[in-house]
């Protein structure tokens, strides 16, 4: 897109345009680690009644979800060695390998109008 | 009022003859719109108890057994079928109309049959109107996966019917109530459930159809189909521990192929099995909590995961894909589709203030309070697996992620409405539950914000999110590339079809040589006994037949000399 004017984009849109500006996904990155780093801190704080003894860990739920996000990535990531097949592998016998029927679409362009 | 003596089916079904009478356009619209507001009012007014019992053959049907299970169902089924609708205002498709309307009347019906014939025909109801959504869209592709669907769908409908009538020669009864696992005719009625909840190796249709049906019809049948097993399950079978195991492993393995999925409307309905699996659970421990938390879940699901397969279907319906490889970027000019698929996204995650947190908590707890930690564990790390591929993946690689160059426009008003308010609904449960739980079929002592609630979902998920912010930095996530994977649907697409073929040529090989060996030993012996008796053969040399003419010519010949001179 050379030359394209992002003022034609609606408000919200416009908006959304900071999430792109160099240095903002570090900006987030960071910003999320801090605020993990207190979701981690505030379990020290406040008295828990879990059902099983692990939940009274002080951050149990994050080093769980951190851990298992992962290996969950991983996994799949290997699964996908194994299953992965060219989108034609069914043939005509699935949409996979199909465009969608384009007169059921309606496909505009932002700056046609 | 005349209204409420109608079953509410009916209602739908009647709707149908008033829509093929109206004009294509704004009118049928309203019509559309109508049917399930009115429907939901008579459902709404509706008092507990037994109403329009017919006779057939013999047997009472009970059409309409209202409780608060069965109208907790049916009224997010008009709702469902009200938003539905509504993103369905621009279709001028009578087949889909249609098919819209029976199938979310087949539903209802089926929520409300007290009886399993009448079940029975619903659910079958359920599996005719829906395939329509699928044909619709008028391809090679979608014609063979409809037919795969809907090999499936009857399928679990003559299994229901084959348990209805060995439980009816077993128990002398018809009714549909909480059965006990045992006999073949329970588990051929749990079976047929199964198929339709999409139980783990019966799944394949769920992912198989519902990317192929048409735009607006994978939202209307994302609602429907695996509710209704949901409701049937808790209806006949809560309690009933094996549920517990099977859900368990349907909130997991569906996580592993979400992940690495490329069609988004794919991945939602991955997502969708996952998290019947936190249903199914709910019915398997089977206390009055748990079955609350069971029939929230389907509430608060229907409404989300209707929203996210909205956005997606708004990107589709924009772009004419659905394929993550393909799309990044949109939130510039999709910036409303973009945040309701957030609300979306972040509702089926269940953060705090959003509607999956009121209700998935409720099945949580029941886990850790019936003292199952394995199971526990799995759901809680299934809600890890929920994030990543519906409340990450969905809308990151769609919206954001890197710029595809695709500068749709904006969704059209009518989805924007429709997409709003389920998203306003998402957030207003979120929020404030207690209407919720005040239709749920058990009184609700529950208190989803409390400080270890809040900061235990919140550690889960923010931590999650910084994994997949550490796993994206460093290039280890796996990228969204063109494939498809395999599934379990490979068996009956791939492997049986080649084994019959292999077999199938090894038979006629067998039979071919077998032929061959027995017609050339047929030839043998003809030649053999050619050779002997033929003209030329041996057995004829001495006797030949022009000798034995002629010896009769003699002998003849000599007759008359003899007659001539005598």
């Amino acid at each position: 897109m050379p030359n394209e004017n992002s003022d034609n984009y609606p408000w919200l849109g416009r908006m959304f345009l900071w999430v792109d500006k160099p240095g903002s996904a570090n900006k987030i990155f960071w910003g999320l680690a801090v605020f993990c780093g207190l979701l981690f801190l505030i379990d020290f704080f406040y008295e828990k009644h879990g059902h099983f003894d692990i939940e009274h860990i002080p951050g149990f739920y994050g080093i769980y979800g951190f851990v298992m996000f992962t290996g969950l990535i991983l996994l799949a990531k290997g699964l996908r060695v194994i299953i992965k097949r060219p989108e034609d592998y069914y043939a005509d016998k699935a949409v996979d390998r199909e465009e969608y029927p384009d007169d059921q679409l309606e496909k505009v362009d932002h700056n046609a109008d | 009022m005349l209204i409420d003596q109608i079953p509410t089916a009916f209602l739908f079904f009647a709707a149908v003859l008033v829509v093929l009478g109206a004009p294509q356009g704004p009118v049928r619209g309203v019509i559309l719109l109508m049917v399930p507001v009115i429907a939901g009012l008579q459902v709404w007014s509706l008092e507990p108890g037994i109403f329009n019992q017919v006779e057939f053959f013999g047997f009472t049907l009970d059409l309409m057994r209202v409780d608060k299970l069965s109208r907790v169902f049916a009224l997010i089924f008009c709702l469902a079928a009200f938003l539905g609708n509504l993103y369905a205002w621009h279709v001028r498709d009578t087949v889909q109309q249609v098919a819209a309307l029976l199938y979310a009347g087949s539903a209802i019906g089926a929520v409300f049959a007290g009886d399993l014939i009448t079940l029975f025909f619903y659910w079958e109801g359920t599996a005719i109107a829906s395939v329509f959504l699928i044909w619709a869209r008028r391809s090679e592709g979608a014609y063979h996966t409809g037919m795969r669907y809907l090999v499936m769908q009857i399928g679990s409908g003559v299994i229901l019917l084959a348990g209805a009538a060995l439980f009816y020669r077993e128990t002398g009864t018809i009714a549909f109530e909480k059965m006990t696992l045992g006999s073949p005719a329970t588990w051929l009625i749990f079976l047929s459930f199964g198929i339709k909840c999409a139980f783990p190796l019966l799944h394949n249709w769920l992912q198989d159809s519902y990317p192929a049906a048409t735009v607006t019809g994978t939202v209307i049948l994302s609602a429907f189909t695996t509710k209704l097993a949901v409701y049937a399950l808790a209806r006949g079978f809560a309690g009933t521990e094996i549920l517990i195991y099977i859900g368990a492993v349907m909130t997991l393995f569906p996580i592993f192929f979400a992940e690495i999925e490329n069609d988004l409307r794919r991945v939602l309905a991955y997502s969708l099995n996952n998290q019947l699996g936190f249903m199914v659970v709910g019915i398997g421990i089977g206390t009055e909590m748990a079955l609350n938390g069971t029939a929230s879940h389907a509430f608060a699901h229907i409404l989300y995961k209707s929203l996210l397969f909205m956005s997606v279907g708004a990107v589709l319906f924009r772009t004419g894909t659905s394929k993550a490889s393909e799309l990044g970027g949109l939130y510039r000019t999709m910036p409303l589709t973009a945040v309701f698929c957030l609300v979306g996204a972040a509702s089926i995650s269940a953060f705090p203030l959003f509607s999956g947190f009121v209700t998935k908590s409720l099945i949580l707890d029941e886990a850790g309070a019936g003292h199952y930690p394995i199971i526990w564990a799995v759901l809680v790390f299934a809600s890890a697996g929920v994030l990543s591929h519906s409340g990450i993946k969905i809308p990151f690689f769609t919206f954001f992620a890197h710029d595809s160059g695709l500068r749709p426009k904006e969704a059209p008003t009518h989805m924007l409405w429709a997409m709003g308010i389920t998203a306003f609904l998402c957030i207003a449960i979120g929020i404030y539950p207690d209407p919720l739980y005040a239709l749920l079929p058990y009184e609700v002592e529950f208190h989803p914000y409390t400080t270890a609630h809040v900061v235990g979902q919140l550690q889960l998920l923010c931590f999650a999110l910084l994994a997949f912010g550490v796993l994206m930095r460093t290039g280890i996530h796996p990228p969204e590339i063109r494939a498809i994977n395999l599934d379990f649907d490979w068996i009956y697409r791939r492997f049986t079809p080649a084994l019959i073929a292999r077999v199938a040529n090894f038979i006629s090989r067998f039979w071919t040589a077998k032929m061959n060996f027995w017609m050339r030993r047929m030839t043998e012996i003809k030649t053999q006994l050619f050779s002997a008796y033929g003209p030329e053969g041996r057995v004829a040399q001495s006797q030949t037949t022009g000798a034995m003419v002629l010896w009769i010519a003699i002998f003849l010949g000599i007759t008359l000399i003899v007659n001539f001179l005598s």
